[in-house]
């Protein structure tokens, strides 16, 4: 009969490692108890196959079929980049391979404990990036470890790294927001610390730094919080994403002032950090290659507490729908100033303001805003409600979206470990070679050609003092016809 | 050190491919307008042979040696004796990932650059070592290191800096004082009074060393997921090196590559012709018309661009063979069999030695020895001619 067994990290915020004597501790416990524990879980058909085929020493190449889509993005035809020519190349439709030597490296003999790193902003820095204080991220980074920290407490009360009966461990860096550093830190889990993989990233600026390191030592990095579209763009085989990124959000966010609401003169307000920066990208090209373009674009330095500058400019276009991107306080003050002035526009964000900051700066004026949201939090789901109620029960507070898609994030390196064993290149190899969705608390998670979370994304509408996740079509929102074909292929994206 | 069983000491080595060029020569004219010269004697240097590591960063001739940097120290080969000296942190090494090596030409002065180690200077067995906390250097994770006069440059994660070894002075280059809209530096090159920044997120910055002013190389169709037109200017945004030899500009990224020789640009994918993988992680110009590639699927030489003649080398580690394709454009025109050649076909880094090349890759550092090179291309009679 299987005994529970459980390894409870160790608290702290800055460096939050299992000691090495509690991780030989915990090995000996493991050790002992091995003889009672359950068999390890074994692997399905498939994974031992997949096992196989990735088993090819230094110098070979696994010959597997390279996923493969046929638009990148789903994006539909009238949004897409130059639609009335066809390019002469296209990327991120085929899988990126992995070629290098990796896979032959055998085993280390002797490991007392799994290591994976986390990275992520858990403290306030000062940036140069922002001209003083880091981008006030930081109580997303401490949901999102703390969200890890429990996936592992729970992997290791299920008896740890099965192969070996050890525990695993969780590496914190903070990802300090001062451009560059997070590259040193990186470096840090890799080379001192010597983890398997790597999971974080919230701040694009930061993670983009981070995984271009990841990609030199070759690091398998999986983000649960950046929603820069670009950061799979970089074609870098090791990274991959598990939660909707900014690309989706802003299709959704158009396509439903635009195609339902029937808007025709978008405003853009956002931060002028990266995020706000990338953040309004789709939305400001969407826009335009509909017809709509956005009639003025402006941006406020995050922190802001006076907006009237960008406001009374933008009120010489007379828009008739706001969009904005930027942190969730930032959201609420941009919100209020518009307010003040009387105007009723929609006001479109981003899911950094489905946050107890935004409702309560915003009060009565978050009413009728509408957020992009990477997942339904409303979904009736019993692995839902187990991790909420397991969260709830050890940090005293419900998950947010940040926490939920670490939980999902880690729990996928954690299978990927388990089964590819202790091998960065072939732990890479069976995220990046999975066929079937990975089934997460935020829901299916199936990653595209290019390691991106392709799921379902939601709009968060705040409703009598409650937001409301409501689903594409929930709500009617009309799309434009997404053309199943890779565009050097077909006539132009313009056809009807 | 291995050299090619097939052809150990051969003067010059086309004997794999004289034969299919005799009865092509009589067949058709279709070799026209020549052949390339192709390397097919090759030695590979790993840990077996005394390297500290097989994880090559970067290689660096340097008259009687040649220099490379490994994930885990640096070593040096000497050429006459082929014997390794390697140096690790306990040596004295300030870190153990070496990815990036420079000589100056006039001190011998040895310039590394460390991934996560900042920047040391190895002179008269002594390391320098400089970081962002005891110097001018913008950021510890060095990617590239280039000379330029008294200058020392290094592309950082975090922008460029400029070290004046003379006054002992530091520049540093970002978003504030360049036209980055990215910072993340990933390759630098000096020659001819132009230091070349490959940069992820801002093509490629050209920096004029006499009137410091900058121009910036971007993809004009500025979009991530295409490249509109082929021949319309840098390929993509992202870049990860760029080679500038004969006012020509050689470009690599992970999305194909590219060459402007001023007027007109060039753009080289997978597809249409002997590039071996878009995704590149460096390169070398040997020429305005010769430029080699560090791809992830073998090491690719542009040896006549005028023609699109390629040469791309791959291997088989386990076999311990190798193989040439000469293509022109898209078409194959010939395959050689080199015997074993680079070690490995992903490729990191590569430098140019008289006629010889050295690659470093995954797994060691393949020496092509180029007895009887010529650049461009010769009229497949002549190339038969000299190989009997």
């Amino acid at each position: 009969m299987k005994t529970p067994l459980r390894f409870p990290l160790l608290p702290g915020i800055v460096r939050l490692r299992v000691g090495a004597a509690l991780g030989l501790l915990a090995g000996a416990i493991l050790a002992a108890a091995a003889a009672d524990q359950a068999a390890a879980p074994a692997l399905s058909p498939e994974d031992q196959a997949l096992l196989k085929r990735i088993d090819t020493g230094y110098y070979g190449k696994p010959q597997i079929p390279l996923k493969t889509n046929l638009n990148y993005a789903s994006s539909s035809a009238d949004v897409e980049p130059y639609g009335g020519v066809k390019p002469y190349k296209e990327h991120f439709l085929v899988q990126m391979e992995y070629a290098g030597s990796g896979r032959g490296i055998p085993e280390p003999e002797r490991v007392d404990t799994v290591k994976i790193g986390f990275l992520g902003p858990i403290m306030p820095t000062v940036s140069v990036a922002t001209g003083g204080k880091s981008h006030n991220e930081e109580a997303l980074g401490i949901a999102m470890l703390q969200a890890i920290r429990m996936a592992i407490e729970e992997a290791n009360a299920r008896g740890g790294y099965h192969k070996r009966g050890i525990p695993f461990e969780l590496c914190v860096r903070n990802d300090n927001a001062l451009w560059g550093a997070s590259g040193s830190e990186v470096i840090h889990l890799a080379y001192k610390d010597n983890v398997w993989a790597i999971i974080g990233g919230i701040d694009g600026a930061n993670t983009h730094i981070a995984i271009r390191v990841a990609l030199k030592i070759e690091i398998p990095w999986m983000t649960p919080g950046d929603l820069d579209p670009t950061y799979i763009e970089t074609n870098i085989p090791w990274v991959m994403r598990c939660i909707g990124d900014d690309r989706q959000l802003n299709y959704l966010l158009v396509d439903y002032a635009m195609r339902k609401l029937d808007c025709k003169r978008p405003a853009i307000i956002r931060s002028s950090n990266r995020y706000g920066r990338f953040g309004v990208r789709e939305i400001r090209d969407s826009c335009r290659r509909l017809g709509r373009p956005s009639v003025i674009e402006m941006a406020y330095k995050g922190g802001a507490q006076a907006f009237d500058m960008q406001l009374d400019r933008i009120a010489e276009y007379k828009p008739d729908v706001i969009f904005h991107w930027g942190n969730g306080d930032d959201a609420a003050r941009v919100l209020n100033a518009i307010r003040a002035r009387g105007w009723k526009q929609p006001f479109l964000t981003c899911d950094r303001a489905v946050s107890d900051d935004f409702v309560k700066i915003a009060g009565p004026n978050a009413e009728g805003v509408i957020c992009g949201y990477p997942w339904n939090p409303d979904r009736q789901d019993p692995k839902l409600e187990a991790f909420r109620e397991g969260f709830k029960k050890r940090y005293g507070a419900l998950p947010d979206t940040y926490a939920a898609h670490a939980y999902d994030g880690a729990n996928m390196l954690l299978w990927a470990i388990q089964t590819a064993g202790l091998n960065r290149a072939k732990i890479r190899d069976v995220l990046a070679y999975r066929t079937e969705p990975f089934q997460g608390v935020t829901g299916q998670i199936p990653l595209s050609s290019a390691m991106d979370d392709v799921g379902e994304v939601f709009l968060a509408i705040r409703e009598k003092g409650k937001w409301i996740y409501r689903s594409r079509e929930d709500l009617g929102i009309p799309r434009g016809k997404v053309i199943e074909k890779p565009r050097v292929e077909r006539e132009q994206a313009s056809a009807k | 050190m291995r050299t090619s069983p097939l052809f150990p000491g051969l003067p010059l080595l086309l004997m794999g491919w004289a034969a299919p060029l005799c009865a092509a020569d009589k067949a058709a004219p279709k070799l026209d307008p020549g052949l390339p010269y192709v390397y097919t004697q090759w030695e590979q240097i790993t840990t077996k042979d005394g390297l500290p590591n097989d994880h090559i960063f970067a290689v660096k001739a340097d008259k009687e040696c040649v220099w490379i940097g490994t994930e885990d120290g640096l070593a040096r080969y000497d050429k006459k004796t082929r014997k390794i000296r390697s140096w690790r942190e306990k040596d004295g090494l300030p870190w153990r990932v070496v990815t990036a090596i420079e000589v100056d030409a006039r001190t011998g002065d040895v310039w590394l650059g460390l991934f996560g180690g900042g920047l040391a200077r190895f002179s008269a067995g002594r390391f320098d070592h400089y970081t962002q906390l005891n110097s001018g250097l913008v950021n510890d994770v060095v990617y590239a290191v280039a000379i330029e006069g008294d200058h020392v440059w290094c592309a950082t994660t975090a922008g460029a800096s400029r070290y004046d070894t003379k006054t002992d002075k530091w520049d540093i280059f970002t978003e504030k004082n360049a036209p980055m809209e990215e910072i993340w530096n990933y390759n630098v090159s000096a020659r001819d009074g132009k230091v070349h920044l490959a940069v992820w997120g801002s093509g490629i910055l050209e920096f004029d060393v006499k009137t410091e002013n900058w121009k910036v190389y971007l993809d004009p169709d500025g979009e991530m997921e295409i490249d509109l037109y082929r021949d319309d200017g840098n390929v993509h945004v992202i870049t990860t090196g760029a080679s500038y030899v004969e006012k020509v500009l050689w470009v690599s990224s992970y999305f194909g590559c590219a060459r402007y020789d001023g007027r007109h640009w060039r753009g080289y994918f997978d597809h249409d012709c002997g590039l071996p993988s878009n995704f590149n992680n460096n390169l070398k110009a040997r020429s305005g018309q010769e430029a080699w590639f560090c791809s992830d699927k073998g090491l690719g030489a542009c040896m006549d661009a005028a023609t699109c003649t390629w040469v791309t080398y791959t291997s088989d580690g386990n076999k311990h063979s190798g193989k040439a394709v000469i293509k022109r454009e898209n078409e194959v025109i010939e395959v050689v069999d080199t015997g074993y050649s680079v070690p490995h076909n992903f490729q990191i880094s590569v430098d140019f030695d008289g006629n010889d090349v050295w690659a470093g890759t995954s797994k060691g550092v393949g020496h092509g020895i180029g007895q009887g090179y010529y650049p461009r291309l010769r009229a497949s009679g002549a190339i038969t001619a000299q190989a009997k």
